[in-house]
């Protein structure tokens, strides 16, 4: 006897491929596949875009700064692993044209810049993209620059002791990311003409920059040198944490992607437990016969799982397939936000979708499968001989603990996993008594119907119809239940995702930043200002300060071995002063500055307010509030002390609040603040932002005219590129919610196929007692109209719990109370279930009697 | 047609029994054993056979105690009324089921010492089966109904085998054909077709005519007899068809859980001819 029934399982599937049951497992499997590969392929090329875009806005991959130039050593260690380097030097120098003179922010970059992406720049005709920096004797001035000093092209510029000829007017830069610590105009050159210049001195100040960009091996070679450096204060910014502003808008729409592809895969799976026990009860007799002609157990086992691994193989291919398709349409959608050259998709993926498919099979269908092997071989002679059904907590419990697993795999993150997991259990546990309750509760109602009409006649019967197979129709409602609560689920996070990010962008957020302004020019500037514009966040004054002690101790040693490459550490700070806690901050730790300073301490000669304080009793300090993410990054917190240098002094802090803000507000936003009576006597200028609303555009031109030291920054181009991201990103999302809806969609065509052999029956049955057409759809109608309604109820249940759990927990958003669910899933659970089931058992209503109660089998 | 001198054999086993005794089950049974030289070494054998079933607090004996010796190449029939026993103890000599008590021995091997899968091992290749309902696997056609027992035997993989015996049952024409497309008679053409196909020791068949018009059945038991003929393999044959018990070299009844002699009664004659 051959071990292995191949050929009679290739054989059954190819033939078994015309039976509803076995297509409804696979189309379940294939939307699991299709919605986990489309959803993981996309992640992943959407990952390694963002990383890439982060490269970009960095300059390179890893970006290596300090105050002398980088060894040659460390040059070819880099190098040789994998990494092409490119070097800048970025210093502050007078520049002057003529009798005309202004402090410029000098960058100076070699032949191999930029790494990636493209400068826009003004060569005379017209702005370009352009990938290389000036070439030498030649330099590139931005627009501010060009406007102070009035640079025209062909202009010689004098720098340092260098003379260079200004060939464009660069109005983008390929590495510029949105930070504001450069408040000089840029003045581009290239790095061959620094020496001529004469800047670049012992003591002057100078930042190199090492640029190396590499393939993501090349990064996880390096990560140990890199924290090497950063322990010896060499700043490292490295792609995979210093990402651009989007990331959490795109950490979120991350996280929705992921559980997106879940409720598709806990959808197919429950399709697939429910085509799995119609495909088993159908092939009882099949099994009997087998054993009857010799088959084993295990041979019976083998031969039905050959089918059915077979069945998931070929879905995992076409969803694979449908899976890329998507992925690539996904990618279409995104396509002017990503890089143009993404990545190939990766093989890995693949394996996921098999795997998924192959998990989804064995976890939802194989305690029902098993069942075939205790089939009895004397079922050939005793029809009704079938094998019990497996327990329900079985089949519960395995299919959990699968899903778990890919929750896991999913998510990453084990304590979500079993979360979600017991935190599911017990809701099903509850809903399986609930439902029970709910049903009875139903079926009684049902029972006072008085009516005569056929409508109430129908309902009577659907209704116990339903009551007749309590069982099942619990079963039943249970997985129409987790449908609708998957479906809602999705359908609720994408609205409240979309509205978060809508008030996250309004159409009146700030897009002009004002910086620069001068004390004596800050009342002015206001009422130039104020009525000409709807919205203007709180003008900041701004000092800035160095962090020269951390608890007494050199910032070096007191911080942790990989902070002390921190830029915080290595640059003045932005430092600001403020009465009260600045809107869209909140206190994480602490307390906020009193109002009151002690100032009932202080002698009358004093000067009063903090600075007082401290001068009159040495024990005190100024408190400063700092924010959260510094703390963390310095490894800070409450009462360690912060000594500052600022224009001179020496200021020392101790930390009594720390505060968490959000940083995509596009409004100023500070690491540090101080209460006021401390900054006020060192130079300061302050920082304003506002939105300007388009018709107003004419008040740039006088406020650059009326105000020519302010520099006015126009963030419009970043926030319609923030809006463009999540424009698209909404429609993948959306895109997605279909493959959900389909996948729940296919949950329904397998729970109904699954029942209709029943139902043929019973309308066989109804047919032969008298009643007709009319009457068996009503009755039908009625019976999947009430399914639906409870099924809607309890998914609205469902969906309202889980969705304030997956907002506090995972997507950290606010939760609310969704009324429209309510109404919503239970009408359209009623209305959607009716109609489709009603639709799908019009063939068995047309039948004949005979041909239906010939169905079950009882030639 | 049965062999003449089995019928013979039959006759000379029911005519060489002096000491009957109608109490005795055991003995009663024993009358009717076949001689083995005749027939050559036996295919199966019963002793003591008993199957009891426990409902609440009653139990009930379906068979009790019954003995049978069936030679290779015999074909008996056992006859009984409707909820006699007669599937249960086709059941139990198929070792498709277990009895309660008593020993079956199917081709020299206990089937109380092998489980399940040894059971159904011993079957593979060796047991044809024919059913009332014919049970072939409506999403397979006529040949791949005809392949399944085929697959599981030794001689997996010779098709030919299969297209052989439907062109044998004269449905050769109809291979790609589903059982739905087919009548009952060329359904249970196919089943037979699949009980002979693995070339069995032993078919058992039951009520193989009960679904069929008289005539249909008429033609399927011809067929039924022709190859068993051919073949040489032992029939066992659950009825309530007299006609067709007739055609067997021995027939039993199953009454009240006791297996006892029979003579069909001839066709036009009344009476249940004990």
């Amino acid at each position: 006897m051959s071990d292995i029934p191949w050929r009679l399982a290739a054989r059954s599937l190819r033939r078994d491929l015309r039976s509803a049951d076995v297509r409804a497992l696979f189309v379940a499997l294939v939307l699991a596949v299709a919605a986990s590969t489309m959803i993981a392929f996309f992640l992943d090329r959407l990952e390694r875009g963002l990383e890439r875009q982060a490269g970009q806005m960095l300059g390179g991959d890893i970006v290596l700064e300090q105050r002398s130039p980088f060894s040659e050593e460390l040059r070819t260690t880099l190098e040789e692993a994998g990494f092409t380097l490119s070097d800048q030097v970025g210093l502050v120098s007078m520049i002057s044209l003529g009798d005309r003179f202004q402090p410029a922010s000098l960058k100076a970059v070699d032949d191999v810049y930029p790494h990636y992406g493209v400068s826009r720049v003004d060569l005379g005709e017209g702005a370009e993209q352009i990938a290389s920096g000036p070439p030498a004797g030649e330099a590139w001035a931005d627009p501010r620059l060009a406007q102070l000093i009035e640079i025209e092209l062909g202009d010689r510029v004098k720098v340092g002791r260098a003379e260079l000829t200004i060939s464009g007017i660069i109005e983008r830069e390929a590495d510029q990311s949105a930070g504001f610590s450069n408040f000089n105009p840029r003045l581009m050159l290239n790095t061959a003409d620094l020496e001529a210049t004469g800047l670049v001195q012992e003591g002057s100040r100078v930042e190199f920059e090492l640029l190396a960009a590499g393939p993501p091996q090349a990064l996880d070679t390096v990560q140990g040198l890199l924290n090497e450096l950063r322990q010896q204060g060499v700043e490292v910014r490295d792609v995979r944490v210093d990402r651009p502003q989007l990331g959490n808008a795109l950490q979120r729409a991350d996280s929705y992607l992921g559980l997106a592809g879940l409720a598709a895969v806990l959808l197919a799976g429950v399709a697939v437990a429910m085509s799995a026990k119609r495909y088993v009860e159908r092939h009882l007799d099949t099994a009997a016969l087998l054993r009857c002609f010799g088959a084993s157990q295990q041979q019976l086992v083998m031969l039905f799982s050959l089918q059915l691994i077979g069945l998931a193989l070929a879905a995992s291919l076409l969803g694979a397939l449908l899976g890329v398709a998507g992925q690539a349409l996904l990618l279409h959608l995104l396509a002017s936000f990503l890089p143009i050259t993404l990545p190939p998709p990766g093989i890995m993926p693949l394996w996921l979708g098999v795997l998924t498919a192959m998990a989804v099979l064995v976890g939802f269908a194989g305690p029902t499968l098993l069942r075939i092997k205790q089939v009895s071989a004397l079922k050939v002679l005793r029809r009704e001989l079938d094998p019990l059904p497996p327990a329900a907590w079985w089949v519960a419990g395995v299919a959990a603990t699968v899903f778990g697993g890919l929750l896991w795999l999913y998510s990453g993150s084990v304590p979500l996993a079993v979360a979600l997991l017991l935190g599911g259990g017990i809701m099903l546990s509850a809903l399986w008594g609930i439902s029970a309750l709910l049903l009875n509760g139903i079926l009684h109602g049902i029972k006072k119907l008085t009516g005569t009409s056929e409508w109430m006649q129908a309902l009577r019967l659907g209704g116990r119809q339903l009551a007749r197979r309590r069982q099942a129709g619990v079963g039943q409602l249970l997985a129409f239940s987790v449908t609708f609560f998957a479906m809602a689920m999705i359908v609720l996070v994408r609205g409240d995702l979309l509205s978060t990010w809508q008030a996250q962008l309004p159409d009146d957020m700030p897009n002009y930043f004002a910086i620069n302004i001068q004390p004596d020019e800050r009342d002015p500037f206001e009422q130039a200002v104020a009525p000409r514009i709807d919205i203007q966040s709180t003008l900041y004054p701004m000092v800035r300060g160095r962090i020269t002690a951390i608890n007494q101790q050199p910032p070096m040693e007191a911080v942790p071995e990989d902070a002390r490459g921190d830029g915080s550490l290595r640059r003045e700070l932005n430092l600001t002063w403020q009465a009260e806690l600045p809107e869209d901050n909140q206190i994480v730790a602490g307390e906020w500055f009193s109002s009151e300073a002690p100032v009932d301490e202080l002698p009358v000669d004093k000067p009063q307010g903090w600075l007082g304080a401290v001068d009159a009793i040495p024990a005190a300090t100024v408190p400063v509030s700092i924010e959260e993410g510094l703390a963390d990054r310095l490894g800070l917190s409450l009462n360690d002390t912060l000594t500052f240098t600022v224009g001179g002094d020496e200021l020392i802090t101790r930390i009594t609040s720390v505060r968490s803000l959000n940083w995509d507000t596009f409004k100023p936003n500070f690491f540090l603040i101080f209460p006021p009576g401390v900054l006020e006597s060192f130079g300061h200028s302050y920082i304003t932002a506002f939105h300007l609303p388009d018709e107003e555009q004419g008040l740039i031109r006088q406020l650059v005219s009326d105000f020519p030291s302010v520099s006015l920054i126009n963030v419009d181009a970043i926030l319609g590129q923030v809006r463009d991201v999540l424009t698209q990103v909404t429609r993948a999302i959306e895109l997605v919610l279909v493959l959900v809806l389909l996948a729940g969609v296919s949950v329904l065509y397998a729970a109904l196929t699954a029942s209709q052999p029943v139902r043929a029956h019973e309308s066989g049955l109804l047919r032969v007692f008298g009643a007709g057409q009319r009457m068996i759809s009503h009755v039908q109608g009625a019976e999947y109209a009430l399914l639906g309604f409870t099924s809607g109820l309890m998914g609205a249940v469902l969906a309202e719990v889980a969705t304030a759990a997956l907002y506090l927990y995972w997507l950290e958003l606010p939760p609310r109370f969704h009324l429209t669910l309510w109404l919503a899933l239970p009408l359209g659970g009623a209305l959607l279930i009716g109609f489709i089931g009603h639709a799908l058992s019009r063939g068995l209503r047309r039948q004949a009697p005979a041909a239906s109660l010939g169905l079950l089998g009882e030639a | 047609m049965p062999h003449s001198s089995d019928k013979a054999a039959y006759s000379s086993s029911a005519d060489a029994s002096p000491q009957a005794d109608s109490h005795s089950i055991t003995d009663g049974i024993a009358q009717n054993k076949v001689p083995h030289a005749a027939l050559g070494r036996p295919v199966l054998h019963a002793e003591m056979l008993s199957k009891k079933v426990t409902s609440g607090e009653r139990t009930l004996t379906i068979l009790d105690q019954l003995s049978l010796s069936v030679a290779a190449g015999e074909s008996v029939a056992i006859l009984g009324k409707s909820g006699a026993g007669k599937s249960t103890l086709l059941g139990l000599l198929a070792g498709l089921d277990t009895p309660s008590d008593g020993e079956l021995m199917l081709f020299g091997k206990a089937l109380s010492r092998l489980d399940e899968d040894g059971r159904a091992a011993l079957r593979a290749g060796r047991v044809g089966f024919v059913f009332q309902n014919f049970q072939l696997l409506p999403t397979l056609s006529a040949l791949e109904n005809v392949l399944l027992p085929l697959e599981l035997s030794p001689r997996a993989g010779e098709d030919h085998i299969a297209q052989t015996w439907l062109d044998k049952v004269g449905l050769g024409e109809r291979v790609d054909h589903l059982p739905k497309q087919l009548s009952g008679g060329e359904q249970q053409r196919v089943a037979i077709a699949r009980a002979f196909v693995t070339d069995p020791e032993l078919v058992f068949a039951d009520e193989p005519t009960g679904n069929l018009d008289p005539d249909t059945g008429a033609q399927v038991i011809d067929l039924l007899f022709t190859l068993n003929h051919e073949v040489g393999t032992t029939l066992i044959l659950v009825t309530h068809d007299h006609a067709l018990a007739r055609r067997c070299d021995r027939c039993l009844q199953l009454t009240q859980g006791k297996l006892l002699p029979f003579v069909p009664a001839e066709p036009g004659v009344a009476g249940d001819g004990q």
